[in-house]
């Protein structure tokens, strides 16, 4: 899955010269956290909703003397302007990775200097949602544990094949030495399922077990 | 005084205490004085009294012994002869009874009076009691002495104009038999005149084909006249008191003759024009027929049953949990549990398409025919098997909330429990799973806000899994609110229901949904209901409650992984008819959802019916 594809395309983005009030004020109007600061399309830094609070609190810092003076801030001071990108090409992976690690919530997405989307969390989020097809009515989840020993993989999916169960989404994790198979089907009858694998010889684990 | 009524008529069906031998026995003794009891003979060929049509005679008195067996196996010595005598016998309005004596015969008790006016005798009447054996109950509960106890009103004949006089006294009798624990109360009277007051009291043909000839008949009324009445609104006419109370909206001309009969043509001897709506038109005109009207007596509410043998003939492939057994075995159940006696049973009809298209796409209607008829064996997903009749028995269940809501509106009975198949709150609006095809609740509800009005509808749903298409078809509507408690959709079909969904749009805040951890049991289970159910049925103030009512739950239904027992849908059962009575006049339609083990189906859905009867101890099952 490439960034390209999962990116919000319609960027807000701010001018250099734009005062920090407004960014505040767009960062509230769309509840949004991160906002691109962009010179003729092409990408300087990036504003987040912390860098804003950070100045604010600075500025009633200086006040604190009693006067009633404010000073119109622009974007251009509080901006970071070493900004890490993405590119359209790069991979969810890659993007999931850099925010995991350097506890970011969005990364720009750029062509060359060109903004063309943004990366956020959100987005890696409902990417998470729609692969394990969590939402949506008419599936149910159940675990299975598996040696790890892809015969016994292919084993259940033959296994399902058999009882007619559709499955709508499928994980692999490791577990305990072991995988555990996070599957997705699409049935009510749940029960006659996990009876079914069960007697079959696979450990479905009982449902306070589960592993959520 | 020995007709005690310690219990109030909600608090169901606990009976006085009897009374000894020797008060019954002092009782017999004082008529016996008075010269009112007698012995009585079914003899048809010797016949008292000159020209009536009682087909008993008069005779010696039996022995003590018998005269206090019999009273005991039908009366249950819960009230005294003499006192069910007087009681029987009361004045009402101006009118007496005169010439009455009780009669003990060798099946049944017999009451007989003339009834009168200040010096004229304008009518008579007959009363049979009898205890009679109801072959549905089987061998066991026969020995066990469970009869019908059943009252007639065989023979009654009244002036005319002494109409308002029978239904007070019907009324009255209604109650005294009720707290005598009386099943049954039939009056059987042949309608030549005021057939329609009869009709609007609740009598029915005593002859089915009668019945559908009378609707034929109006049918081709309404033809030939070019009124502007639809198809389906025939069909869905299902008893005498429906006709009487057909299109108000809708007046046709019914001429009367000089006798006060009348007639739907014009000629010369009808000749008075007057205009009537068309049901009581319709009722005033038509030919004699044979009446009956069966009073549910024993328990505090009127609850009905639908059901349609129709609906076995959905048959989803071998080994599918949602077969035709699990409502057979209900239905055999009922049958012989002495609780089909107590309910209005009542029939679905065949919906038109366009009360269904209200909740289900016109395309996704002909790709489920389709489906059917090209004899596909799975619609939309494995879960959806379908055979031959899948089609016909989905429109059949939808048609049966339908009738159901017919039932509860007009009065028939107070509340219901739809026996239908296949389920339905898993449909969305293009969708079908989980065994569902059509959103029968959804059907029914819409019908209930198109045609009687409805504005507030209240759905709660105790199916164990969410009703996913409930909330879909209502999820923007705020005159519908719909309540889901179930298994958390983590554990449990078909993923969804979660706190968050609270509907959208305009319906924001009228979605509920409550889910439950696997081996959630009755207490926990019962805090929830109490705690977040309750209070928002008294938010909302709906004017009808409707259920979708799956037993599922059950600790021994195999398809899920709640632990509870009948007593949990008791509670709920009991709760929802408080608030039923408080905000919409008892009214529930109450539909059957899931429910996959025999047994458990079958105990829950009954202790569910005799609830919603208002019986006290609606749990037959050890664990209930």
């Amino acid at each position: 899955m490439y960034v390209g594809r999962r990116m919000t395309r319609k960027v807000i983005a701010m001018s250099p010269n734009d005062t920090v009030r407004d960014a505040n004020r767009v960062l509230q109007e769309n509840r949004i956290h991160h906002l691109p600061v962009v010179e003729g399309g092409e990408l300087v830094g990036i504003v987040s909703d912390t860098d804003v609070r950070k100045w604010v609190l600075k500025e009633e810092k200086i006040n604190e003397g009693g006067t009633i003076y404010r000073r119109t801030g622009l974007v251009d001071e509080i901006m970071t302007r070493d900004v890490i990108t993405m590119s359209p090409e790069d991979t969810i992976e890659d993007a999931l990775l850099i925010l995991h690690k350097k506890r970011f919530g969005a990364l720009p997405v750029v062509e060359g200097r060109t903004l063309v989307g943004i990366i956020t969390k959100a987005d890696i989020l409902a990417a998470f949602v729609d692969t394990l097809r969590i939402e949506g009515a008419g599936g149910v989840r159940i675990e299975v544990i598996l040696p790890r020993d892809i015969s016994r993989l292919l084993r259940l999916i033959r296994k399902l094949e058999e009882m007619r169960i559709e499955i709508r989404s499928l994980v692999l994790s490791p577990f305990q030495g072991e995988f555990v198979a996070f599957l997705r089907i699409g049935t009510i009858d749940v029960a006659k399922v996990k009876s079914g694998l069960r007697d079959s010889g696979f450990t479905v684990p009982a449902l306070k077990d589960f592993l959520g | 005084m020995s007709l005690r009524r310690e219990n109030l008529p909600l608090e169901g069906l606990g009976l006085p205490h009897p009374l000894s031998k020797r008060e019954i026995e002092k009782g017999f003794e004082t008529l016996i004085g008075e010269n009112r009891l007698f012995g009585a003979e079914l003899n048809p060929d010797i016949i008292k009294k000159e020209g009536e049509k009682r087909k008993f005679l008069v005779s010696r008195l039996p022995s003590r012994k018998k005269l206090l067996s019999r009273w005991e196996r039908i009366f249950r010595d819960l009230i005294s002869p003499a006192c069910l005598f007087e009681r029987a016998s009361t004045k009402i309005q101006d009118f007496e009874h005169r010439e009455n004596m009780l009669l003990v015969g060798k099946d049944r008790i017999i009451y007989d009076t003339q009834i009168a006016r200040g010096s004229d005798v304008v009518g008579e009447m007959t009363l049979f009691f009898l205890a009679e054996r109801d072959r549905n109950l089987g061998l066991l509960a026969y020995l066990r002495g469970r009869r019908n106890r059943i009252v007639y009103i065989d023979h009654i004949r009244l002036s005319q104009q002494s109409s308002g006089y029978a239904s007070s006294l019907f009324r009255y009798y209604e109650t005294l038999f009720h707290d005598l624990g009386f099943h049954q109360f039939r009056l059987s009277a042949s309608l030549s005149v005021g057939k329609y007051y009869w009709a609007k009291e609740g009598f029915d043909c005593l002859d089915r084909e009668e019945f559908r000839r009378m609707k034929e008949s109006l049918r081709d009324y309404v033809k030939e006249r070019g009124l502007p009445v639809e198809e389906i609104d025939i069909n869905r006419l299902t008893h005498a008191y429906d006709i009487a109370l057909f299109r108000k909206d809708l007046k046709v001309s019914a001429y009367c003759n000089a006798e006060g009969y009348y007639s739907l043509k014009k000629d010369e001897e009808y000749r008075e024009e007057k205009l009537f709506p068309l049901g009581k038109a319709y009722l005033l005109s038509a030919k004699p027929w044979d009446g009956y009207k069966i009073i549910y007596t024993n328990t505090p509410r009127r609850t009905g049953l639908l059901y349609s043998p129709g609906y076995l003939s959905h048959r989803p492939r071998a080994g599918h949990p949602e077969n035709h057994k699990r409502l057979g075995k209900l239905i055999e159940a009922i049958r012989k549990d002495d609780l089909q006696g107590s309910l209005v049973l009542l029939e679905p009809f065949l919906p038109d398409m366009r009360s269904l298209e209200k909740v289900h796409s016109a395309g996704y209607l002909d790709e489920f025919r389709n489906n059917v008829r090209t004899g596909k064996k799975t619609f939309a997903t494995v879960d959806c098997s379908i055979s031959e009749g899948s089609f016909d028995v989905a429109l059949l269940a939808a048609g049966g909330v339908m009738a159901g809501v017919d039932a509860v509106m007009n009065g028939r009975v107070d509340n219901i429990f739809c026996a239908v198949r296949p389920p339905g709150h898993h449909a969305g609006r293009r969708s079908a799973m989980g065994f569902c095809f059509l959103n029968n609740i959804a059907v029914g509800a819409c019908y209930a806000r198109d045609v009687y009005g409805v504005k507030k509808i209240f759905i709660l749903d105790w199916d164990v899994h969410h009703g996913n298409g409930t909330q879909e078809i209502f999820e923007e509507d705020p005159l519908t609110y719909f309540c889901s408690i179930h298994e958390h959709p983590t554990f449990s079909f078909p993923g969804t229901g979660r706190r968050m969904e609270k509907g959208k749009g305009e319906g924001y805040g009228f979605t509920l949904n409550l889910p439950v951890k696997p081996h959630t049991a009755d207490r926990e289970f019962l805090d929830l209901f109490e705690r977040e159910v309750i209070p928002e049925i008294d938010r909302f103030r709906p004017d009808l409650i409707m259920v979708s009512a799956g037993f599922d739950a059950h600790k021994d239904d195999p398809i899920a992984d709640l632990e509870l027992t009948e007593r949990s849908f008791v509670h709920m059962t009991r709760r929802i008819c408080e608030m039923a009575d408080t905000y919409c006049k008892g009214r529930i339609v109450s539909v059957l959802e899931g429910g996959y083990n025999g047994s458990s189906l079958t105990s829950s859905a009954i202790a569910h019916i005799k609830t919603l009867q208002g019986r006290s101890e609606p749990c037959t099952s050890e664990e209930g």
